[in-house]
């Protein structure tokens, strides 16, 4: 897997896009164990989507959804059916949102992130405060275990 | 200060290395939490405080290569174990 390489693709394809989940979680100071996908959430503006499309056609995405060997065609339309799109391409796994839980659109989602230096880019994640809404709101049990971590990540910060 | 589609300007928080003196407080802090704290009660809860201790020392940028070579180390060991019970 690659993550570099998927932000590095993404970034030289002037993709608007946010890192979230557990890559965020990282940039951060997150100790947590291992993941795998990269869950990223993108503008679901019509020139954002087809340069998304453009940028990881070459990386042949296929749906993490269906079986193998079930017609599934990478395109615009495809990305506006799914609130998420959980995809294998060749440079690994990557969760494709429009929106996050608990932050709402990506433009909510943006304006809760900062910049960071990743890769040799400039990409925007999640802020730790904005992240912590996130898993809390989600609610699922591997986010709620992420909490106390997270909290004392914030706790660290503060004045 | 960034510029936005339409022209419009907006303040940007950067995520950004710790400096020595952050990174001496933030260290104190897990180290030796506050009673009542939200580290303290990580702490209770089982979180390896020395661990985040460890992450903060390194850039954004150190973390994720870090996180990614463990990763592909995780992952490798996977397939060669999945190989060695075919």
């Amino acid at each position: 897997m690659s993550v570099e390489g998927t932000v590095q693709t993404l970034s030289d394809a002037g993709v608007e896009f946010v890192i979230i989940g557990g890559w965020s979680a990282i940039l951060h100071g997150s100790a947590l164990g291992t993941t795998y996908e990269l869950d990223i959430c993108v503008s679901p503006r019509a020139d954002n989507l087809r340069r998304l499309v453009q940028a990881l056609a070459p990386f042949h995405p296929r749906s993490r959804d269906l079986p193998t060997g079930s017609p599934f065609t990478w395109d615009e339309a495809t990305l506006r059916k799914g609130a998420v799109l959980r995809l294998v391409t060749d440079i690994g796994m990557i969760d494709l949102v429009a929106e996050v839980t608990g932050l709402g659109s990506f433009d909510d989602v943006r304006s809760g992130s900062i910049l960071v230096d990743a890769f040799g880019r400039r990409a925007w994640t999640l802020s730790l405060r904005s992240l912590i809404k996130a898993k809390r709101a989600a609610g699922h049990e591997k986010d709620l275990k992420a909490l106390p971590e997270l909290e004392s990540l914030l706790e660290v910060e503060e004045p | 200060m960034v510029s936005r589609p339409g022209g419009k300007l907006e303040i940007v928080r950067e995520l950004r290395a710790l400096t020595p003196e952050e990174f001496e407080r933030a260290a104190e802090r897990l180290r030796n939490p506050a009673p009542g704290s939200r580290i303290e009660a990580a702490k209770k809860y089982g979180i390896d405080l020395t661990l985040l201790i460890e992450q903060l020392r390194l850039t954004p940028e150190e973390r994720l290569r870090k996180l990614e070579q463990a990763s592909e180390a995780a992952r490798q060991i996977q397939g060669a174990a999945r190989r060695c019970t075919k």
